[in-house]
């Protein structure tokens, strides 16, 4: 299987041969890759080096944290990437707000309804996090849909709370 | 004599009380909120009480439910931890009024140095030097204010009298711009501590925080440990701190210990203190404020003297004699604390809650940690981010930060993002390694994004990580799809099945 990997800016043609031999641009690597399971926790030795690592997913991709450093990839097989730039221009502006937390905490009140009109700057959500009362406003004029939460819950960062169409 | 500690605290503090508490053979009372049912010091405790809803001023500032459960559980002292209500003078005294015992100095010494005017006034009383600025520290109109100013001399600070975290606090760099720096600094202080009263302080530049701990007993006794060094700071938050200061030699270290002792001895203090100080460039110190409870840092000062701070809080809080004469403290090689948070701080130190899936401790040689967390505890929003604090020992400075390198990198935390990442890069800054920063450093001088650009770089092996872990998940989607075609042995299928069917 090859896959395109890109590190700042920089693509890596990655290929895995089998379980013990991958290719990084056209280099081949001895590895023995081991997961602790249903964590992101992850062991690899190549070329008899070791090295253990955190390997999260985020909506942009994949974050490595490897000794202290930060590394933000995105990895594509190559029919993902050939659909890409088929798809390219004119994609995301499907004119929907999906309002994300953007910060984990407790949903003081939610001054609006499903089914309400708002407009632009008008506050849909109040939310606290280490004591701190957050507005999260509209970005848009539009509709009130599928409010996901209730006042008195906690959320999570990045949890969908409700959207605007 | 008590025998019985109510620890109105939670986290890794009511775990190093606890621990101390059964030690010298105490028995223990925990207190907890709802959030706090699984939590270390619940069950290491011998009894322990619901309080209330998660919210601290539901649960753990209600001091009300606490001295009920106090009397309920015969508990005869209580021990305050840091926090919540640790500097509260009403505390300390409802505690005296219900013939409890207050591990902690008395009332009237938290009300001298819980307010930062009082403070000030009576330690220049007793000598002790204080950083220049207003004296008169009642209630001072904008005009009193505006026309002290210019003889206490610019850069200068306007701090709020109830102040702390740095909240009502102004930088002011020249006259003009003061008039609108006091009424924001005013307003900040009302909506935060309901008390709008502000003071001036020269500015110190290029200053060091610098704290001595105090210990006191009822016979007469003050000695110092020491001094922390605690300028590794961002937003007035310590993140990390360390004994001796690389700034100090022995002269200065007898010296502003001298001047600590002194500063308790004006408040008639009793038990645990520390005496914060700013020390300039010039080896000129100004005393800042008084702590009148247990640090959060303590643990430094123990691993360099080798005194458990926390048991002989309990020896004096029972009338006896401390174990040590200001001559016996010695100290032995460096400590540093790096405080382990529940943030991201490749994302503007955000902080991170969740599930603690696993956490793997740094240990062998010269390595503590204290924590209240474990594998399934939940990091809940309520609560300040602190996790956990490791503390290492070396022979040296240097041997210290190499030992504390290697510890962060052993430290394995699942579920939250911490701001270990931002210990290491810490570690490896030469300015760190040096010991040339001041309280600004963390905020000013450090950038994690240009300090990770300078650090060891394996782009091919994060490249090599990314892509199979991506490619693992493509086969796992994969072998769910197509179950019929087993591209694999069969006991490797089986294995397989078993993940996916846990």
């Amino acid at each position: 299987m090859k896959y395109i990997t890109s590190l700042d800016g920089k693509e890596y043609l990655v290929e895995i041969l089998d379980d013990r031999r991958i290719s990084v641009n056209g280099q081949i690597q001895e590895i023995d890759f081991v997961s602790v399971r249903g964590q992101p926790v992850h062991s690899l030795i190549m070329n008899g080096k070791s090295y253990e690592s955190y390997v999260y997913e985020t909506e942009e991709g994949l974050q490595v944290l490897l000794r202290g450093r930060l590394y933000n990839l995105t990895v594509e097989d190559e029919r993902e990437k050939r659909l890409r730039a088929t798809a390219g221009a004119g994609a995301g502006t499907s004119g929907e707000f999906n309002l994300k937390a953007p910060m984990p905490g407790l949903i003081v009140s939610i001054p609006v309804n499903e089914g309400d009109q708002v407009e632009k700057g008008q506050v849909l959500l109040i939310l606290e996090s280490m004591k701190m009362q957050n507005e999260l406003k509209s970005p848009k004029n539009g509709t009130v849909a599928r409010l996901r939460v209730k006042p008195g819950e906690t959320v999570e960062q990045r949890q969908a709370l409700l959207s605007v169409t | 004599m008590f025998k019985k500690v109510l620890i109105a605290n939670r986290g890794e503090i009511a775990v190093r009380i606890i621990r101390a508490c059964r030690e010298v053979g105490l028995g223990t009372v925990a207190v907890y909120s709802e959030a706090d049912r699984q939590a270390l010091h619940v069950r290491y405790a011998d009894e322990a009480y619901l309080l209330g809803p998660a919210p601290a001023r539901e649960s753990y500032l209600r001091m009300d439910k606490i001295m009920d459960i106090a009397k309920k559980s015969g508990a005869d002292a209580v021990h305050p931890g840091y926090g919540f209500l640790a500097e509260r003078e009403d505390f300390a005294q409802a505690c005296v009024d219900a013939g409890i015992i207050f591990i902690g100095p008395k009332p009237s010494a938290i009300a001298a140095m819980g307010d930062k005017a009082v403070a000030r006034a009576t330690v220049v009383k007793a000598g002790v030097p204080v950083v220049p600025g207003t004296e008169d520290v009642g209630n001072m109109t904008n005009e009193d204010l505006l026309a002290v100013a210019p003889r206490i001399g610019f850069p200068l600070l306007i701090k709020a009298t109830a102040g702390g975290g740095g909240k009502g606090m102004r930088e002011v760099r020249a006259i003009e711009e003061m008039p609108a720096l006091l009424m924001s600094a005013r307003r900040e202080a009302e909506s935060a501590f309901g008390d709008g009263n502000v003071y001036l302080e020269k500015l110190v530049e290029g200053a060091r925080h610098i704290e001595f701990q105090i210990m006191a007993d009822a016979h007469g006794s003050v000695i110092h440990l020491g001094e922390r060094e605690c300028s590794i700071q961002r937003r007035h938050q310590k993140l990390l701190e360390e004994s001796p200061s690389p700034a100090l030699n022995e002269d200065l270290r007898a010296k502003m210990g001298a001047v600590a002792v002194k500063s308790a001895q004006a408040v008639e203090y009793l038990n645990a203190g520390t005496i914060e100080f700013l020390l300039d460039k010039n080896d000129n110190f100004y005393f800042l404020e008084m702590n009148t409870r247990l640090q959060v840092e303590h643990p430094v000062t123990e691993v360099v003297t080798g005194i458990d701070i926390v048991k002989e809080q309990l020896r004096i809080a029972r009338g006896r004699s401390m174990s040590y004469k200001q001559e016996d403290v010695k100290w032995t090689g460096a400590a540093i604390e790096c405080r382990v948070n529940a943030e991201d701080p490749f994302n503007g130190f955000m902080p991170s809650t969740g599930q603690i899936v696993q956490s793997i401790q740094p240990t062998g040689p010269g390595v503590r940690v204290d924590t209240g967390v474990y594998p399934g505890f939940e990091i809940t929003p309520y609560y300040d981010p602190m996790i956990a604090k490791l503390i290492v020992w070396g022979e040296t400075r240097a041997q210290a930060i190499l030992r504390m390198r290697r510890a962060l990198e052993e430290y394995r935390i699942v579920g939250v993002r911490t701001n270990i990442p931002f210990h290491q890069t810490l570690m490896d800054s030469h300015r760190f390694m040096g010991g040339q920063f001041d309280t600004r450093f963390v905020e000013e001088r450090f950038s994690l994004e240009d300090a990770v650009e300078n650090k060891e770089s394996h782009p091919e092996i994060a490249v090599a990580l990314a892509t199979l872990v991506a490619h693992q998940q493509t086969q796992r989607a994969a072998q769910i799809v197509r179950r019929n075609e087993r591209d694999a042995s069969n006991w490797r299928w089986v294995g397989r099945w078993e993940r996916m069917h846990r």
